[in-house]
């Protein structure tokens, strides 16, 4: 392993780690804020439960959508290189 | 320059003084909160001060989990026995990261849980009368945030006891080795930020909701648990490529 070969993996191992700690901060944050607002919606209008439940996971599974966008660039950054 | 045993006992030092004092950051303004906030529930109601206090030290003994695994993690860099057998760079680099993986993972569940606490304690002083499914609640929601500390701690034993000796290898493998055993620890430790305080927002949030409707008991927990469960799935994605970078390359 020469150097320049050395430079690009060692900044293509830096990148996916900072590519997924950072990308899972957004996502996670959200999910929770989605996920407690629906507890609260829950709690007031317990009719609504299955309306919110189905409207919470479709609100998650799309905010989950840019963590699995870090998931793949780490991916390629590890594999890839 | 790279493979005596002093570098060894550095990083090892190093990596230990660092688990300890990021954890204590946020289990410290974790369990302070819930203090504060339990004070507050005191004051407005004084003839439910035992409840009130006894659920805040349960929530405050859950909170303390974060620290006392990164205390566990640092006590054995110091004294487990993994800097005598082998010196080198890659060896000093996994040490390090151990103490940088636990000490970062423990900051999101700290202030996760001791949100989760303090709402319970503020719910509890609203309604003493649902006091025991107002803690089980809290118990749940606080093991779901500490589970990402839970991964932090797997990855930094691992880095402690599961890094093999890399004698072969020339100087530019051996620095490409320390690098992704440093990075495995980031990935997990930044992973971990989010879902950590997340999920104690979320059970913090339904804890404080079932002082004030306590008959929407059931539903309020599954919800709490579902949307717990989703939110933890960022970290679980830190946890595999943590592992990749350890294993995989």
């Amino acid at each position: 392993m020469e150097g320049m070969e050395f430079i690009a993996k060692a900044a293509a191992y830096f990148g996916a780690a900072f590519c997924m700690g950072i990308g899972a901060l957004g996502p996670a944050l959200g999910e929770g804020f989605v996920a407690a607002k629906a507890c609260e919606g829950i709690a007031r209008s317990p009719e609504n439960a299955a309306l919110l439940t189905r409207t919470m996971l479709l609100g998650q599974a799309v905010t989950e959508s840019t963590g699995i966008y870090s998931l793949v660039i780490a991916l390629l950054l590890i594999f890839s290189t | 320059m790279f493979n005596g045993v002093e570098i060894v006992n550095l990083a090892a030092y190093f990596g230990a003084a660092i688990a300890v004092s990021l954890s204590s950051i946020s289990a410290g303004f974790g369990e302070g909160h819930t203090a504060a906030i339990a004070s507050k529930a005191l004051a407005r109601q004084p003839e439910s001060s035992d409840k009130i206090s006894k659920t805040m030290l349960i929530s405050q003994a859950v909170t303390e989990t974060c620290a006392i695994f990164s205390l566990v993690v640092a006590l054995l860099l110091l004294f487990g026995g993994a800097t005598k057998d082998s010196g080198g760079i890659v060896k000093a680099s996994s040490l390090l990261a151990a103490g940088l993986a636990m000490g970062l993972g423990s900051i999101g569940p700290g202030f996760g849980s001791g949100f989760t606490g303090a709402q319970a304690c503020k719910s509890i002083g609203r309604m003493p009368k649902s006091e025991s499914d107002i803690t089980g609640n809290m118990i749940v929601g606080q093991a779901l945030s500490q589970a990402s500390s839970t991964f932090a701690l797997v990855v930094a034993l691992l880095l402690i006891y599961a890094v093999p000796d890399f004698e072969g290898l020339n100087i530019y493998e051996q620095l490409l080795k320390a690098i992704l055993y440093f990075s495995a620890s980031i990935a997990i430790g930044l992973g971990t930020l989010g879902p950590g305080s997340a999920i104690g927002y979320v059970a913090g949030r339904s804890s404080d909701m079932l002082g004030r409707y306590p008959r929407q008991r059931a539903v309020l927990v599954r919800s709490m648990i579902l949307g717990a469960a989703v939110t933890e799935s960022t970290a679980i994605y830190s946890l595999v490529i943590a592992f990749l970078l350890m294993f995989a390359v």
